[in-house]
């Protein structure tokens, strides 16, 4: 093993040991809450299928450790613990009376939620692309977006960065049109065999269209075109298309 | 094309300023708040016309309840470790590091990052001509995949201890610095997850990398199979 194959082991291991830290420390802390319906289900694992191994009756309580995707960690009032579906969950109350609610990130989470996270596979002006994006929602319609992506090609490779808004045409629709308007920048690296073999960085601005659609909870598909302009300080501008379809989740 | 540009531009901005003026505070999500801060104006305007009564404040302060929030794990991070056939260069020893976020109980983003070492092609070992140089013989390969699981369970260990297990399916993009060019690369494949305590899993991954390669002379796709085994914790 080399010395930074060994650095980099060294690396992980404290990484390791810091996430470990709070883990086993856990929170002291827990959310309590009461059962209404006739009993509530305790699961074997944090998946439907997991079968049902104990239940709490009415008015008995539970604490919320911890949530994994629509699941809950619970503890009962007897110290056993179990998963929880997040509908079952719905069905509970807080100790002062009022019901119990979560994010379900359904459809209406998605006509209106706060993150968006993506990765895109696409083409950049003729090369293919690897993108990832964030957004962060102001409201339902308007989104500002972070893009990062590298473009790998036969003439040249490079890196882009883009910052911009996205416009939601129909918000509550499962299919939602996107219009897109923003700046950048892109790194080029053209292959050592061209005649002009430079790397460069120049800034963009660009344009688009994009449409998504909602596939099952916080979960959903989009694709979009975006019409990138590079002020080169060569003679002329240039024009890059760029196509991409990915996957997305919100919460 | 240029002006195409421009105008594709221009319909832009046109569509995405009505976008900002439905912006009523930044952050605030729906309209509540002026709503009810409007309605409040109103009512105060409505008072100072009639002159209200008095109304006696009780000097009680107020117990404010708590609520503890829920802790999410929904984050995945991890090291693993095993074996690739980098194809025409030999198995190596290969390294690495993952992150996966659980979006639901079937579907979780995963980026890998990870790093071998190619060996010689058999040309190279008969002609004892090096057809790269050391630096360029470093493999090194980043992915960004989307996760299903499937075939969810339980893995037993005696009589009283049970781990929650699922198998799971691969499939992504990414890219592959080998041979000194940076190749667009797809990968899919498989593993198995056990999860013995909340925060942390044992995961067996085989996964292929696949992209073009010309570095033999002819342009042809490349099957880069790869085995690790990987520690991660949740939290």
């Amino acid at each position: 093993m080399t010395r930074r194959a060994r650095q980099c082991a060294l690396a992980g291991l404290v990484l390791l040991a810091a996430l470990l830290a709070p883990a086993l420390s856990g929170a002291s802390e827990y959310l309590q809450l009461f059962v209404t319906e006739p009993y509530l289900e305790l699961h074997t694992g944090p998946g439907r299928g997991y079968p049902v191994f104990n239940v709490v009756p009415r008015e008995g309580s539970v604490d919320v450790l911890f949530r994994r995707t629509d699941w809950f960690k619970v503890r009962t009032e007897r110290g056993v613990e179990g998963w929880v579906s997040l509908n079952d969950m719905q069905k509970t109350v807080l100790a002062d009376g009022t019901p119990f609610r979560f994010n379900l990130g359904d459809r209406a989470g998605f006509t209106d939620h706060r993150y968006e996270l993506g990765i895109f596979a696409g083409e950049y002006g003729g090369a293919n692309l690897i993108s990832l994006y964030g957004a962060l929602s102001f409201n339902s319609q308007l989104h500002l977006e972070l893009t990062l992506g590298e473009f790998l090609g036969r003439y040249s490779n490079g890196v882009t960065g883009d910052i911009g808004l996205a416009h939601v045409v129909m918000p509550e629709s499962r299919w939602s049109p996107l219009l897109l308007l923003g700046i950048g920048e892109v790194h080029t690296e053209p292959k050592a065999t061209l005649v002009q073999p430079s790397d460069r960085t120049e800034p963009t601005a660009y344009a688009g269209i994009g449409i998504r659609f909602y596939l099952t909870r916080r979960f959903f598909l989009r694709a979009e075109y975006k019409a990138h302009y590079v002020f080169t300080n060569r003679t002329t501008n240039e024009a890059v298309d760029e196509w991409k379809a990915g996957f997305a989740f919100f919460y | 094309m240029e002006s195409g540009i421009r105008i594709l531009l221009l319909i832009a901005a046109l569509a995405t300023l009505p976008g900002c003026a439905t912006v009523r505070g930044w952050f605030h999500h729906g309209s509540a708040g002026g709503a009810a801060s409007s309605a409040a104006s109103a009512a105060g305007g409505g008072e100072e016309q009639s002159a209200p009564p008095r109304v006696i404040e009780p000097e009680v302060a107020r117990r404010e309840i708590k609520v503890p929030k829920i802790r999410s794990r929904n984050f995945e991070l991890g090291a693993d470790y095993g074996i690739i056939s980098i194809e025409d260069f030999g198995t190596h020893p290969s390294y690495g590091f993952t992150a996966a976020y659980h979006i639901t109980e079937d579907f979780f983003f995963q980026a890998d990052w990870g790093r071998s070492r190619g060996g010689q092609t058999s040309f190279e070992t008969l002609s004892q001509i090096q057809l790269l140089t050391e630096a360029e013989r470093r493999f090194t390969y980043y992915d960004l995949s989307l996760g299903y699981n499937f075939l969810p369970g339980e893995a037993f260990v005696g009589r009283s201890r049970a781990m929650t297990s699922a198998f799971y399916l691969l499939g992504g993009v990414g890219g592959t610095d080998f041979g000194g060019d940076t190749k667009f690369t797809v990968n899919f494949g498989g593993g198995y997850r056990v999860v013995p305590a909340d925060w942390w899993a044992l995961h067996i991954v085989v996964q292929d990398h696949v992209f073009q390669s010309s570095l033999l002379g002819s342009t042809k796709l490349t099957n880069n199979l790869e085995a690790r085994i990987g520690l991660t914790v949740f939290f």
